[in-house]
């Protein structure tokens, strides 16, 4: 549905209160710190953008998938399904919504084993250990769970119709939408419609890039600012983070902390 | 997966035949999967909804676009996704979804089978009008949430039966419904072919690669005809459906042969389609100096100066870019003429066609050419029974009176007249009597043209003119009944708001 954001189930369903979120994961919360909760997130959209990529996708079916992976654990712990499995799901998953031909599951799989050795071996030591079954049972979880929303409206399009508004620029353009790839690493698309991130994404841009005769343009916009502030507070806040971060020290053992799944009780 | 997390979505998880009846109730039987009537098990309301059961199993990438685009759609002419069920033991989707009595691949069989046992089916005169308004409501609503629909055939217009949606056309098997906002692959390279050949469009045959809106403009127009004369427009000896190759030869000769080729001023970048080459060496214009759609329309009673055949002549343009939008076709004159079109498609009038029979497994309903023929005569059968009454009424098949010239009606005049007399005689109107039945009226209406409020004053005078000249024509009378009927459907329509 590319219509009307506002019917949309992204609207009416999935713009969520922060307040929500926060209680949603307390149990996680309990275990891990806000930050390190947050780091977690950063390295799994970093996960699914690599597989991504490894499969040729779009942008934006990166992104649905994303955000797909994002709304289950708005709603889930880390312990109900190992986001190394969930990752992969939401991939497959939003590779079909998004039409972009099927991913044959054996694909998907190898994909997955050698983007682990290849360019996560810092974080895992061991195989990529699902196989075929293990995503296709994740999927109808990963369906029910999204309540069947499966369009997801995303911050690219209408940046660049703000772009080409302001008078197109390809070094804005290609800033801000790199900026929009990073919002992802941030709880934004769960609490805010995408034009809102596509405005605090282009802000940001113009900064960067000194743009300043571009002020009057963002006061004429008929847009909540406030809400664009705090988007961009959050994005910025991701900036900082990622500064001192040192994943590559840090991970595994972030890894190790997360709550695991438990098996089922042997019989 | 955790187990806890596991177990306790399994508990509240609720499987779909727990809640519903829908054992030996399959009424249909597609390319995507079954279709069963199903009822709720607890309750008692007796509401029907049609149950799918997709074919295979897991999430194929057409569930997956039909419930992800149902999941946001939401138009009365559009059908209504109420539920997703997901059998995980078996790994089946199910999708509850309105239920719908009738169809136009039932609707129009059944007045192929009337007409070649020469029987009568009484249906309200605007019928058509008011099937193709609710088409192009709703196709107009997809369109306008950048969705194609793309595969638009009489099978996939559903019609309600009786109950709180009577008579309203709801646009069903989104199967292969695309988004076309900036498709991330041409869609062409994802099914290769897709329309069903008689209603595909002539780009799509000659190779165009992008899906547009004016392709589902042109199976509405094939609908439009088929619904005028009872004929696929296009009719063609049918193949394998799934062929790589787009470009089909017979299917653009019928074409031709009703429409003509088209000249180069009608369709100017014909020359840019791939397959233009193979049809520059397969076909001769000259083959087809003489046909036309006028011609066409002509032979079957469609007149080239009626409205009908002027939309008609709109949305069958050879050249995509030329055909009309839907939303163009809503505001176009035909609408606005008499008789309106109506909410309930019926309007008030008994429903002639037969409820959905139940399929047993063997029993698939196969739609190709010598099946149809086969149940047209079956159907012709059953029909005969029904039709015993209604073949008395002096008021003809209503479905191709709208647009049938006055002077035929003259012709049969004196005929009808003694018809008429049988009729009263021994039976009462049977439209009159249930329109003041309970749940026959339309429902309020939000759609229909604007124009008709004022329209019903004007009718009113009519009937009281009319009711006061009681012994006039038998043609006028005609008339006078058909304003009837429409006023007390009008009058109904204002009670209930």
């Amino acid at each position: 549905m590319a219509g009307n954001f506002w019917q949309s189930s992204h609207s009416q369903q999935w713009i969520l209160d922060r307040q929500d979120l926060i209680r949603e994961r307390q149990y996680d919360l309990q275990i891990l710190t806000e930050e390190e909760y947050q780091k977690v997130f950063i390295f799994f959209a970093n996960v699914i953008q690599v597989l991504g990529e490894q499969l040729k996708l779009r942008q934006q079916v990166i992104a649905t998938a994303t955000v797909y992976f994002k709304r289950f654990y708005a709603r889930n712990s880390l312990k109900n399904i190992d986001p190394l499995l969930l990752a992969p799901t939401c991939i497959l998953l939003a590779s079909k919504v998004e039409e972009f031909g099927v991913i044959s599951n054996s694909r998907l799989i190898s994909i997955c084993q050698s983007v682990i050795k290849s360019k996560f071996s810092y974080a895992y030591t061991t195989d990529f250990p699902y196989r075929t079954n293990h995503i296709l049972e994740c999927e109808f979880y990963l369906l029910e769970n999204l309540d069947c929303c499966l369009i997801v409206y995303q911050p690219y399009r209408p940046l660049l119709q703000l772009v080409q508004d302001m008078g197109h620029d390809d070094q804005l353009l290609t800033l801000s939408w790199r900026i929009v790839n990073d919002s992802l690493r941030t709880d934004v698309c769960l609490l805010y419609p995408p034009y809102q991130i596509a405005i605090a994404c282009l802000q940001i841009a113009c900064v960067i890039l000194q743009k300043d005769s571009q002020k009057s343009w963002f006061a004429e916009l008929n847009v909540d600012l406030d809400k664009v502030q705090e988007i961009v507070r959050a994005i910025v806040n991701l900036f900082e983070l990622w500064k001192d971060w040192k994943e590559k020290d840090e991970i595994q053992m972030l890894l190790a902390k997360i709550p695991k799944p438990k098996p089922a009780p042997q019989r | 997966m955790d187990y806890d997390f596991k177990m306790k979505t399994q508990k509240e998880r609720t499987k779909v035949e727990d809640l519903f009846n829908y054992e030996g109730c399959k009424v249909g039987r597609g390319t995507y999967g079954h279709v069963y009537k199903a009822k709720w098990k607890e309750t008692s309301d007796g509401k029907e909804y049609a149950l799918k059961q997709i074919d295979g199993t897991g999430l194929s990438m057409s569930a997956c676009r039909e419930i992800a685009l149902l999941r946001e759609l939401k138009h009365q002419n559009v059908i209504t996704l109420i539920r997703v069920f997901l059998s995980h033991t078996d790994r089946k989707v199910f999708l509850l979804i309105d239920y719908a009595e009738h169809d136009l691949w039932h609707i129009i069989k059944f007045h192929r089978a009337a007409k070649a046992a020469k029987k009568q089916v009484v249906v309200p005169r605007g019928m058509v009008k008011s099937l193709l308004y609710q088409i192009f409501d709703g196709i107009h609503y997809l369109h306008s949430n950048w969705v194609l629909h793309r595969d638009l055939k009489p099978a996939n217009i559903l019609v309600m039966g009786d109950g709180p949606e009577r008579g309203r056309v709801k646009i069903a098997d989104m199967g292969f419904a695309r988004l076309f906002n900036a498709p991330l692959k041409p869609l062409a390279d994802l099914d290769p072919v897709v329309v069903t050949f008689w209603y595909r469009a002539p780009e799509l045959l000659l190779g165009a690669r992008h899906y547009t809106k004016a392709i589902d403009i042109w199976a509405i127009g094939c609908i439009f005809a088929e619904l005028l004369t009872s004929e696929p427009i296009f009719h063609c000896r049918q193949e394998d459906i799934k062929t790589s190759n787009p470009y089909h030869h017979d299917q653009l000769d019928r074409i031709f042969n009703v429409m003509g080729f088209p000249q180069d001023k009608d369709w100017e970048d014909i020359k840019k389609m791939p397959e233009h080459h193979t049809l520059t060496k397969d076909f001769k214009r000259s083959s087809y100096s003489t046909c036309s759609l006028a011609k066409y329309m002509d032979r079957h009673k469609i007149k080239p100066d009626s409205k009908a055949f002027h939309l008609l002549q709109k949305l069958l343009l050879m050249d995509p870019n030329k055909r009309i939008t839907s939303e163009q076709a809503m505001q176009d004159a035909y609408f606005q003429e008499e008789p309106l079109p109506t909410q309930d498609v019926f309007a008030g009038c008994p429903i002639p066609y037969p409820k959905r029979e139940f399929l047993t497994d063997d029993d698939q309903e196969d739609k190709s050419d010598t099946k149809r023929q086969q149940q047209q005569a079956a159907a012709q059968q059953q029909q005969q029974q029904q039709q015993q009454q209604a073949q008395q009424q002096q008021q003809q098949s209503q479905l191709q009176a709208q647009a049938q010239a006055q002077q035929q009606q003259q012709q049969q005049q004196a005929q009808q007249q003694q018809q008429q007399q049988q009729q009263h005689s021994h039976e009462p109107n049977s439209k009159r009597v249930r329109l003041s039945g309970p749940g026959g009226g339309p429902q309020p209406n939000q759609q229909v043209h604007p124009g008709q409020q004022q329209q019903q004053d004007f009718h009113q005078q009519q009937v009281a003119a009319a009711a006061a000249a009681q012994q006039q024509q038998q043609q006028q009378q005609q008339v006078q009944a058909q304003q009837m009927m429409f006023n007390q459907q009008q009058q109904n329509f204002q009670q209930r708001f």
